[in-house]
This record gives structure tokens, sequence and C-alpha cells, in this order.
């Protein structure tokens, strides 16, 4: 046997060990860093290389889910959190002197798959409600086909597609099916996250679309954005008014402007859901997105000019990607929210 | 093996029954033939389809260059920054795990007695039992809550996935040193260390190697560690471990569970970079085994 | 061994006493302290996952353990759903994979032709190389089309009156994950068994082919039985991978909140509930109860691990001083 000459010194060990006992040191990074909601996420996919031609900073995002994100701005994991669903009070007491931005407008719809069924197949509150409880389980339920006269439904089954993360777009749907089913209000409830009796769970808007787009019979319920860029059939949702307004910026700007009162900005959230009737054109699922930051860290300067960018000149790219450019008036709160940073 | 149409009872004094023994034989050996067949076909079926879905997206572009992400996270672009991101925190991971799991494989095979070298090879297999999502969670909860996802986390977290790996695999290796040289070692009167430092570790540098490559080859495709410690990476290139470095597996996982047909495609072709990489290092850690097994035992 | 590869004394250099003095006792304790360090890191990753569940624990306790809602809004939260499904799924990939890896030991070290023995075994190990994020990948894309599309149909128009197999075909299911954990799991479980097989003394096979017995006889009654102790402990390991897997797990088995007894319907384990949920919990009670899942986790794979090493040290020994 040949015994190689091998020095394995001291020296050499040491040193690795050294190496590993500077694990904890952390390096700087210029930009911001956010997480949370992914319906908002291509608004920033966009923003990025917009804000940065404009002379912002690097702004990385990862797009978790609005749960995620209120727990990461909580932990101080990111410079901001991103959330289609304002704080609860739990949540504000956790994250501590945190205030959250209105800075995106947009809407959930419903989205489904199944062979032989036309697009914009048409649904109410209610139906949607006993969808997701499991009460409707064929998609020739007699309540499905009411709504759709002449149209011929399968009696395939119907796998409704919820997200596990905790979501902006859960909050908005069960908020939304809370205020018009009283049923389902006292079963589930509106949260990030809720306990849906059934059905297939995915990550995010983009594994909810992959559920989908691989299960037939499903249904899910997605931000239109990645409805309208995924091809899928969605539907239409009756309002308030009995109409079924197509989900667009029309509808959703609609919406927004049968807000009777803003709230102050920074504190408390704004539903959108079920607008009263006297909207005949408002779309029923509309939802504001919020930027969540704690009222001083050592970025704050960095993140009130990025906040004043985004619901300022940031809202332009909005309408491409089926966002709704803010009403006035929330962009006057935001602006006096966000100077309050420090 | 004596085959049962040679054996002498069977040809001459053909007991009762035999028929229906010989016909179970067969049905026995057919059998086990068809799992081992089943179990390399599996392995083919995967690697075949990583392959041919994979190789169509596969290219010097996609391999070279940043992701350039369109708004709904379709990569027009390529992959370069999880390549270099992955290759950063395997290093690191390695960098600490592997002199540590060396010197607790020299502890306990050149110190350590007979009971306590038992409690630390149990204490590095209940180690390596931990499901890794709760190394990922463990990391999290100690570097990342009230700091950041940085490179430096998630190389924590595979580094605790690697250590024992190499932690056992340098165990045994250096447990099949032969004793005389170390008794050639103690004629010259050299001290324990200078033993250990001079003779032992050298004689086993291929069966530590091959720890190390083994334990590479594992944490290359390690996702659940990665998830909370080093997932939230820009889609530029960065090499700075304070900071959250891109990676494979994290790209696979989120690619995977995406709606786009393109962004399946550059899951495939992304898996079949990692597969590559670690067949690749498996087969490597596998040669020197043998090699090294085989150069111990003569 | 050629006695001129030996170092020399002169290549050697006897070291001064100052090498001895500081070396000696800087290697002792430095390799010390990395084995303790490795309990340390045990102990450190079980207060950790111990303290960040205590407030689950103190208002759940071990009801815990047999509640079956996962229910944020109202703060009601129980783990029996997602138990049941890392049983489930994992019970099933185990019940595939040991019979399979008996076989495949059994082919190893018995049947093969000397050629083919090492290429067939390397071949299976590599299949535990393959990471789990691209047989999560492959089972979204690949095996979960064909399952909701051909096998489980077929299973239905067979089966169907067996409540296992009693809901409509899914991509996503208990029955997707289990086959990607059985995929997982054999090379494990082969690696032990074969190790077990393999150290059949041969008098006793060749006794057994004296006694007239046919190599299926000679393996059921001489091999197996030797090995019984190595299956065990080689399934109780593959176990342990099982339970422990959440991201392909995750990527296929449609993460529901519930578990239905049917094969083809979504469902959720453990680890898999802790990858979906823990970045958004709530804070405090939602985020504990996620801990308190990691908790349920680490001790049964810690209790299985423990199991099999015991087991397994326990047949080295008694095939060492047979």
């Amino acid at each position: 046997m040949r015994v190689r000459r091998f020095r394995l010194s001291a020296a050499t060990i040491l040193a690795a060990l050294g190496l590993a006992a500077c694990g904890s040191a952390g390096g700087g990074f210029a930009g911001l860093e956010g997480a949370g909601s992914t319906l908002v996420a291509p608004l920033l996919n966009v923003w990025q290389p917009e804000y940065a031609r404009s002379g912002g900073v690097t702004v990385s995002y990862d797009p978790i889910g609005s749960g995620g994100g209120i727990e990461q701005i909580t932990a101080r994991t990111v410079d901001f959190g991103a959330s289609d669903a304002p704080m609860t009070p739990a949540q504000a007491r956790a994250c501590g002197a945190c205030v959250e931005i209105p800075w995106a407008l947009a809407a959930t719809d419903v989205a489904y798959h199944v062979g032989g069924v036309p697009n914009r197949l048409r649904f109410s509150g209610p139906v949607l409600a006993a969808i997701w409880t499991g009460a409707i389980t064929r998609w020739n339920a007699p309540a499905l086909e009411r709504l759709n006269p002449g149209v011929h439904l399968p009696p395939t089954r119907i796998v409704p597609i919820h997200r596990t993360d905790g979501s902006g777009d859960t909050f908005a749907f069960s908020d939304y099916l809370s205020k018009v089913s009283p049923s389902f209000a006292t079963a589930i409830g509106h949260a990030t996250t809720v306990n849906w009796p059934g059905g297939i769970g995915a990550a995010g808007n983009a594994g909810v679309g992959g559920a989908l787009a691989g299960t037939n019979g499903s249904i899910a319920y997605i931000a239109i954005a990645y409805v309208l860029a995924n091809h899928f059939d969605y539907g239409l949702i009756e309002n308030a008014a009995g109409r079924f307004p197509v989900p667009g910026l029309p509808s959703i700007s609609a919406a927004a402007a049968a807000l009777t009162a803003v709230p102050h900005s920074g504190r408390g959230g704004i539903s959108l859901t079920d607008p009263p009737a006297t909207a005949p054109g408002a779309y029923p699922i509309s939802t504001f997105t919020y930027v969540i930051v704690p009222r001083a860290s050592r970025r704050g300067r960095v993140i009130v000019r990025f906040i004043d960018w985004a619901v300022t000149r940031g809202q332009r790219s909005g309408p491409a990607l089926d966002f709704a450019p803010l009403p006035r008036r929330i962009v006057a709160a935001d602006r006096a929210a966000a100077a309050a940073i420090r | 093996m004596p085959d049962t149409e040679l054996h002498p009872l069977g040809r001459f004094a053909p007991p009762p029954g035999m028929r229906r023994r010989r016909w179970l034989d067969r049905g026995f050996t057919a059998g086990a033939t068809a799992a081992a067949l089943l179990a390399v076909a599996v392995l083919a079926l995967v690697i075949a389809s990583v392959l041919i879905n994979g190789a169509p997206a596969l290219s010097w572009r996609f391999l070279t260059h940043n992701p350039h992400t369109s708004a709904f996270g379709v990569n027009t672009g390529g992959i370069a920054n999880a390549i270099v991101g992955s290759a950063i925190l395997i290093a690191l991971a390695s960098g600490m795990a592997v002199p540590a799991g060396i010197l607790v494989g020299v502890f306990s095979t050149q110190f350590a007695g007979s009971r306590t070298a038992r409690s630390i090879r149990f204490a590095l297999d209940v180690l390596n039992g931990v499901p890794t999502i709760v190394t990922g969670v463990f990391v999290f909860g100690v570097l990342v809550i009230g700091g950041r996802q940085s490179g430096w986390a998630g190389a924590v977290a595979l580094a605790i996935v690697e250590l024992p790996i190499v932690g056992r695999s340098a165990e045994e290796v250096l447990t099949l040193v032969p004793e005389r040289l170390r008794e050639a070692g103690l004629a010259l009167g050299l001290r324990r260390w200078r033993i250990i430092v001079s003779i032992i570790l050298p004689t086993a540098v291929g069966g530590l190697l091959t720890g190390a490559v083994l334990a590479v080859a594992r944490v290359a495709g390690e996702t659940a560690p990665l998830i909370f410690t080093t997932s939230f990476a820009g889609p530029g290139l960065s090499v700075n471990p304070g900071g959250s470095l891109a990676n494979l597996p994290v790209t696979i996982f989120d690619l995977s569970e995406s709606p786009s047909p393109t962004s399946h495609a550059q899951a495939w072709a992304a898996a079949l970079v990692l597969i590559l990489g670690v067949l690749i290092l498996s087969l490597i850690a596998r040669v020197l085994h043998d090699r090294s097994v085989a150069a111990l035992r003569r | 061994m050629d006695p001129s590869t030996v170092p020399a004394p002169d290549r050697l250099r006897l070291t001064g006493r100052f090498g001895d003095r500081v070396a000696e006792p800087a290697l002792r304790a430095g390799s010390a302290a990395a084995a303790a360090g490795v309990v340390l890191l045990l102990l450190w990753i079980a207060a950790t996952v111990v303290n960040q569940s205590g407030a689950a624990v103190g208002q759940f306790g071990l009801g815990f353990l047999l509640h079956q809602r996962w229910d944020p809004v109202h703060g009601i939260y129980g783990a029996l759903d997602d138990i049941l499904g890392t049983l489930v799924s994992s019970l099933i990939a185990l019940a595939l994979a040991t019979p399979l890896a008996i076989a495949i030991s059994v082919y190893l070290t018995e049947l093969a032709p000397p050629s083919v023995r090492r290429p067939v075994a390397i071949l299976v190990e590599l299949l535990a190389a393959i990471p789990s994020v691209i047989l999560g990948l492959w089972g979204i894309l690949v095996l979960g089309p064909f399952l909701a599309d051909d096998l489980e149909p077929l299973l239905r128009s067979a089966f169907g009156w067996l409540p296992i197999f009693g809901s409509s075909p899914s991509p996503f299911g208990v029955l997707n994950a289990a086959l990607i954990l059985t995929i997982m799991t054999v090379p494990i479980v082969t690696t032990v068994t074969r190790e077990m097989c393999a150290a059949t003394p041969p008098e006793l096979k060749d006794a057994a082919y004296a006694l007239g017995a046919t190599r299926a006889e000679m393996v059921t009654m001489v091999v197996l039985p030797g090995a019984r102790r190595g299956i065990l402990a080689g399934a109780i390991l593959g176990l342990g991978r099982a339970l422990g897997e959440a991201i392909a797990v995750t990527q296929v088995i449609g993460n529901a909140d519930q578990f239905r007894v049917s094969l083809f319907a979504p469902g959720g384990t453990l680890a898999g509930q802790i990858a979906a949920q823990y970045q958004s919990a709530n804070p405090g009670l939602g985020q504990s109860a996620v801990m308190y899942l990691a908790l349920i986790l680490l001790a049964s794979s810690v209790i299985v691990n423990g199991a099999a090493r015991l087991i397994v040290a326990r047949a080295a020994r008694r095939s060492g001083s047979a």
C-alpha cells in the first residue's frame, strides 16, 4: 500500500473552522427586499426594472403569499411585506408599529377547467359558497343549470382548489362569500387561511393555476391577472345589482368608486367586496392590495421613496396587467401615510 | 451456485412434488428478476423524462443568462444565478461540514472509548434522520427570524444535513485503517496526533473524500432546508452569501408549480442540470469508495 | 504490505516537544468539541422546536394529536388529518417498497449473474440520489396525468366498491404521493436488506442445497429468516425517510386539510403541511401549531431512526459473534 503524503495541518482545520464560525456575519444589501402577496407579484415584476430605470434602488420580491408577507415583515426579515388582506388586530399588534398602505387595486375571479364547458359561465355568490363547502358537487347541478340556461353542463365532479399559503385572494374570496352566504360566514369565516372542507390545495396563484391546469373538473379562485395571462376559462359573478360584470378595469374601478368613505390610510383595511346595488357595473370580488412597512426602520427613507413612486408613476404600469389605477383620494391618503415613515 | 437441473437429487431421484417445486422456483426467480428490472425501469423512466423534456429547453443561453422574468413569472432568460448560487451554497456548507465531520470521525475512532464511540455514532444516525424540513425550520428560527434570509443561513442548513453523512463515513473508513500502521507509528516513537495527521488521515483520504462527495451529492438536490432560509433571491446574479442566493432546487420547485408550459420546460431543463450533477457526483463517490476500500483492505 | 511504502522516519520528522505539547491536546480537544457539537446540535434543534411549539402545546395538549380541524379563523388547530395522511402515504409506500426491496436483494445476492450484479446494484443506489424536488416534478407532470387518466379509472372500475378507490380520479392525491415515496424508499430498504442477505453464511446455504432444497426454498428457509432483522430495520429506515419527506409530497399530494379514506383524494402530511404553512401561519398560536407539527415529526423520526439503528446494531453484533 502506498501511503501518500497529505498534510492536513492543524492550520487547515482551524481555517476551515474559522470559516464556519463567521457563518453569522451578514453582508449588506443595497436594495429593498420584500415578500408576500402573489396577486401583486406581476405588478412588482414590472415595477422592478422600471423603478431601477427611473433611478430607484433594486427591489427584490418573493411571492410567498399575503400571510407570509405579514409574517415576514412581523419578523423583520424583509424591508416590506405585501398583502391583499389587511392585518387582523392580532397581526397588527404582533407587527408592532407597522403601517399598511393600499398600493394597487385588483380582483380575484374563479377560473375553471372542465372539458365541454364554455368560457364565461355564470355563477352567483351563494352558488360559489356551496361549491367550496361541498354542497354542490357536480357541474350539472340544478343551481348551475338555472344560472346558465341553454348551456350543456356535464356531470363531471367539481374539484374546488384553494390556496394553502396565507393568501390575500383567499381573504378577498372568503370575505365575499361570508358577505353573501351567512352559513359560509359562520361555518368558515374569512381570513388569509381558512379551513376549507375539501378539494385540492396549492401554493400561490401560480401553484393554483398549475393544479387547475392539471385537474379536469376543477375550479379555483385566482387573481384575474393570472386568469387572463394563462387563458383560463373564467366565470362571471353576479353582483348585488343582479348583473354579471366582466372582470376588468372598468368593473374594478366601478367597485372602488362605490366606496363611500376612505378610512384613514395606514391603518385598517378597506373592503371592496360585494359592492352595493347602487353600483350596477361593479365587480363583486375587487380588492386593494397593501404594502406593510414598519413605521420606523433603518431603510425608512428608501422605502418611502419607493412607495411614493409606486402609488403615482407605478400606477401607469397597472392597466396592462389588469390592475386598476388607485382612486385619487386613496393616493393622497397613501402619500400622507408614507410621509410619516421614518 | 448449483442449478436445480443439475442437482443430484433432482436428476436421479425426483422426490414427490418436484415438478410443483420446480415451477415455484422458476416463478420465484422470475419474480425477483422482475422486481430488479422494475427498479431499474423506474430509474430509467424518471431520467428519460428529465432528458426528453429537459433537453429541448437546455441551451447555452439558458445556462449562462440570468432569469429575465415577465410579469407573470415566466422566465425568458436562464438559470445562471441559480447554478452559481447552488455552487456557493454547497461550497460554504461543505467548508463547514466536511472538516467538522472528519473531526467527529477522528474523535470517535482515535480518542473515544467504545461506548462513547457508539453514542456518537447513534447521535450521527439520529441527526441524519432529522427531517430536512425540520432542519430548515430550525435554521429559520435561529438565524433568519429578526435577521434576513441569507446564503449563510441556507449553507448552515445544508451543513447540518451534510454533517452526519460525512461523520459516519469518516468513522467507517477510519476504522478500516489497519491497526499495524498505527503500531508502526508508535514503534517509531510518534505521538498520537502525529500518527493521525501523518499516517491515518493520509491513508484514509480516499474514503474521506468519498464521504464528502456523497454528502455534496445529497445536499445539491435538497430543497426543504432552503425554502425558508434562502428563497427570496432576486433575478440578478448574486455571489454575496450575506443576502439570499438563488439556487437550483428552489428554482425547480417554483417552476414545477407553475401553470405555464414554458415554465415546465424550464423546470425540466433545470432538473436535467441538477440530475446530471448529482448522478455524476454519486458515480464518482461510488468509484472512490470502491477504490479506497479495496486499497485499505489489501 | 510492502515495507518500503511505510513512511520512513526521516520523512516523518520527529517533531519536537512543542508540536506535541500543542498539537496533541489541540487535536484531541478539537475533535472532541466536534463530536460534542453533534450532540449539542441535536439538543439545540429539539429545544428550538419544543420552545417554539410551547404555546400550542400548552393550549391544546395531547388532544392536538386527535383533533381533526385546522382552522386559523377560529384559532382551532389539530394534527389528526396530517398524522393520518402521513401514516397512510408512508405505510403504502412501505408496503410496496419492502417486498420489492426483498426481491431485488434476493436477485442481487442469489440470482444475478456476477457481471450484472454490480451495475444493477449501482443503478438501484442511484435511484436514491435523484433529488426529491425532481421526483416531485415528475410526479406532477408525468405520474399525475397517468394516474388521473389511466390507472385510477382502471382501479375504480375494477375495485370501485372499495372505499379506498372510491372517489373520482385526480392527478394530485395520496396515491401519487405514496408512489413517489415508494420510489424514494426502495433503495433505502434495499441497501440494508441486501447487506443482510449477503451476510448469510455460505455453509448454511450449502447445507440447504445438500438437503435438496430448490433455490427458492433455500432463500425462503435460510436467507430471508437470517435477514429478518435487517429487513425490519431497512423497512423502518425507509419509513423514517417517507415520514420526513416534505417537498415531493407537497408537490403531488394536493395539500387538502382533510384526510379522506380514498387514495385518489388529495390529502396532507405533517412534513408537507409544515412546508406549505410555515411561512404564512398566523403569528403566535398559528405558528406555534405548525411548530407542534414539527415536534411530532421530529419525535417520530427520532424514534423510528433510533429503533432502526438499534436493530441494525444488534443484528450486526449477533452475526459478528455467530
